[in-house]
């Protein structure tokens, strides 16, 4: 009857009882007053005989413990003599078994072994045995038994150990025995002085423990850190102010915020110093200053206690990009440097291979790209030139996709750039050399919108840039990159790539639909400002954006009437000059005949 | 009538590198700049054909000069430095060419070995191949190799001026061809300028000369 009462309780209710009081405990005022001055009277006469007694009762204790003998409590040695049986089991509801073996030695080796089987397990005599299937399963057993602790160790004492109370008085707290066993418990002073700080901190945290507030698990599979690159690292290496001492309630907003910060102690640290530095200066960190948690920080890519060597994200299915960028990278894999690592070559690039793995820049205008091309295909400036003119001057301004990725299209950029130094100009330095009082009409197109830039306005906008300081010079350069991100990853065969010249030079290319400016913002992304297509052949161009001209492509539109008023000329003169011949021929033929 | 050699050997080699250039260059340039409407060639090969006859150009343009220095003839193309007889002369030609040349005057001009061309020709010679095709070689070399010669198109004004220059004096050239082949017709026989570029030889009495 009372074992189901305990089956009954929830262990939140037990965590919610506390009258619970230690065995014998109970006191009796009145008789204490009476009892106290004969007691003490007997203890000075009768404590030197008390003390030898004592002695003597422990001769054998001492004995038997020289011999190696266990000795246990109470009724605990007639307890023993079934659960000392290591293949003891009983059945659990669940139909699962239970091992119900006592190692004698652990108990009479734990901090409890001054107690008997009975003083924890009180409603267990032999009178009062469970059965087999009295338990739901494995867990509902130690939760019950568990709630046999705080007899002795009332909930209020923790209240001072802010971290355990917190995770004790969870509605799924873990019961005691998770973290401090059942029988061969010990001082926490004598665990913290035999175990290294890894495994004390996993003493717990290997258990299935979570932050109250939020229910994130903080558990730890303790194989994998045993086996990551940071198997050498203390627990406190990374999480400082964390310690065998000190273990501060979870600072952390949630598992996200915890990530960030934690990410943030692998910069300051200085262990991976170089790599700070690149990742500073790139996209990702960019995009995190600026609040956007979820820009990846170092735990997403590199995993949290089961630290990678590198050569783990060197393979398709380690690739740690896909986390986020799966479209990409599903295209990517369909495309030639996909499908070659597929194949087994493990040359073939990855996404770091051409983006970096930590300073990551916005593709639009990043040259780092073509680079990463021309690292592995050494010989593509020789074959290029083989066969395409201006081969150079190609590769300078035609990004490597737009011919061989021919499913990415492309597009026009034009950079503002400075001619004296050939740096792209960042937004904040733009709006410095309009300055604060700029013409809020003039730039109001570089809003973006959907409204274009005119040829005009674009103009505008340079001349203005010009006169915001002596000092500077800003001119639009232009590159075509592609127009389709995702799709310029899936790379061709060079025979399936782009080598038909008309399709770039040509005043009907598509490349030259679609314009913009593209002005790098703070954090490293790129701003793109829609321009009217006109502007490229447009006379308010060729100051602006005297740098940028592909044949056929850009012509200018009022040389090309230049060009037919010439022709007419050209053309009418001796027209005209032969017909007033043929109409005057009859006055010659009449002077000649007269001069004869 | 007297016949005598108007054109030198190596002139009349090299005024037909020219015009074969000329024209090579013309019908390239056209297929290049205007590839959507223009289809006689691919792009590709109308790119190597235009450098190749641009430098046949450039060639041909620069013995033209050695030539013409090396023999003296040079001062075949220096108009009259008396600015008031240059003007009357010029209004002279000009005259006969918008008026004369219709009721039956006689040409003013009378060509010679060592006066080939008359003031009107002068001036549109030294246009043309003082100003005009100097400007044409050197953007045209320029545009041959944009990325070797990058610092010299930005000091010309960058890529986009140095397009726009090479074009539009390609169009002056074509409205000068227009009318030097118009003009080349306007002797004894409409052919015989045209022959003597041929033979060399021109009767030199009573004919227009362009």
């Amino acid at each position: 009857m009372m074992q189901s009462t305990i089956l009954k309780k929830t262990s939140l209710d037990f965590l919610s009882r506390r009258d619970w009081t230690c065995p014998g405990a109970q006191t009796r005022p009145l008789l204490s007053l009476i009892a106290g001055p004969v007691l003490g009277l007997v203890y000075m006469l009768y404590m030197p005989v008390v003390f030898l007694s004592f002695l003597i009762m422990l001769l054998p204790c001492i004995a038997i413990a020289k011999s190696g003998a266990v000795v246990l409590k109470g009724d605990s040695e007639m307890c023993l003599g079934c659960h000392a049986n290591e293949g003891m089991i009983r059945k659990l509801k669940d139909n699962t078994t239970l091992s119900v073996y006592v190692n004698a030695a652990q108990v009479s080796g734990s901090v409890h072994s001054f107690l008997g089987c009975n003083d924890c397990h009180k409603d267990i005599s032999m009178a009062n045995h469970p059965a087999d299937r009295t338990f739901k399963n494995a867990e509902d057993f130690r939760a019950t038994t568990a709630k046999l602790c705080v007899k002795c160790h009332s909930i209020d004492t923790f209240t001072a150990k802010r971290m355990h109370y917190q995770v004790i008085t969870q509605a799924k707290a873990p019961p005691c025995v998770e973290c401090h066993s059942a029988h061969s418990v010990q001082r926490v002073a004598a665990i913290k002085a035999s175990e290294s700080n890894n495994d004390y901190c996993l003493g717990c945290h290997k258990k299935n423990i979570r932050i109250s507030s939020t229910q994130s698990t903080v558990s730890i599979d303790g194989s994998q850190l045993h086996s990551s690159m940071h198997k050498n690292h203390d627990c406190a290496s990374c999480h400082t102010g964390f310690s065998k001492e000190t273990h501060p309630l979870t600072p952390f907003a949630n598992k996200r915020d915890h990530s960030v910060t934690l990410s943030g102690t692998c910069m300051q640290l200085q262990c991976h110093a170089d790599k700070t530095v690149q990742v500073a200066g790139s996209i990702h960190y960019s995009m995190l200053k600026e609040g956007n948690l979820n820009a990846p920080v170092c735990t997403d890519c590199h995993g949290f206690h089961a630290v990678r060597n590198k050569s783990a994200f060197n393979t398709m299915a380690g690739v740690p990009c896909k986390n986020c960028h799966q479209d990409v990278f599903t295209v990517f894999a369909g495309g030639v440097h996909g499908k070659a690592r597929l194949n087994g070559n493990s040359v073939a690039p990855l996404c770091s291979s051409c983006h970096h793995a930590h300073d990551i820049k916005a593709t639009v205008l990043n040259e780092g790209i073509k680079y990463s091309c021309l690292g592995c295909h050494k010989r593509a400036v020789v074959l290029h030139k083989k066969w395409l003119p201006e081969a150079a001057l190609h590769l300078d301004s035609v990004s490597c996709a737009v011919c061989h990725s021919p499913d990415a299209g492309g597009m026009v950029f034009l950079r503002l750039v400075d001619k004296n130094t050939g740096k792209s100009f960042t937004e904040s330095q733009v709006i410095k050399l309009l300055g604060e009082n700029y013409p809020k009409e003039l730039i109001g197109p570089m809003i973006p919108s959907n409204r274009a830039i005119t040829e005009e306005g674009l103009y505008a906008i340079v001349k203005r840039l010009n006169a915001g300081s002596e000092n500077v010079k800003v001119t639009l350069i232009g590159s075509i990159s592609v127009s389709r991100g995702i799709e310029a990853h899936n790379l061709t065969l060079k025979q399936h790539a782009v080598k038909e010249c008309e399709q770039c030079h040509s005043a009907k290319s598509d490349f030259f639909s679609n314009v913009s400016v593209a002005v790098i913002k703070d954090n490293g992304e790129a701003e793109l400002f829609k321009v009217d297509q006109k502007v490229l052949g447009s006379t308010y161009s060729v100051l602006p954006a005297n740098q940028f001209y592909a044949l056929g492509s850009t012509r200018l539109k009022m040389l090309d009437i230049i060009g037919i008023l010439l022709v007419v000329v050209g053309v009418s003169f001796p027209i005209t000059h032969l017909l007033i011949r043929k109409v005057t021929a009859p006055i010659r033929k009449k002077r000649e005949e007269e001069h004869k | 009538m007297n016949k005598i050699e108007l054109h030198p050997l190596p002139v009349r080699i090299l005024h037909w590198i020219n015009a074969l250039s000329f024209l090579v260059l013309i019908v390239t340039g056209i297929q290049l700049r205007y590839r959507e409407m223009v289809g006689i060639i691919p792009f590709r090969p109308a790119v190597d054909i235009h450098n190749y006859f641009g430098f046949l150009l450039t060639g041909s343009y620069f013995l033209y000069f050695v030539y013409y220095l090396a023999t003296g003839k040079i001062r075949l193309y220096i108009p009259d430095l008396n600015l008031k007889r240059l003007l009357m002369s010029m209004l002279i030609q000009a005259k006969y060419y918008g008026y004369g040349i219709f009721i039956g005057d006689k040409n003013p001009f009378h060509a010679a070995p060592d006066n080939k061309f008359n003031s009107l020709q002068k001036l549109s010679y030294d246009v043309v191949m003082g100003v005009l095709m100097p400007l044409q070689i050197l953007t045209g070399v320029l545009l041959w190799n944009v990325k070797g010669f990058a610092k010299w198109i930005t000091m010309a004004g960058g890529l986009k001026i140095v397009d726009i220059t090479h074009v539009l004096v390609s169009m002056c050239l074509v409205t000068f061809i227009f009318i030097h082949v118009y003009l080349s017709t306007l002797g004894a026989t409409p052919l015989e300028h045209i022959k003597a570029m041929f033979t060399g030889y021109e009767e030199i009495e009573e004919e227009h000369s362009h």
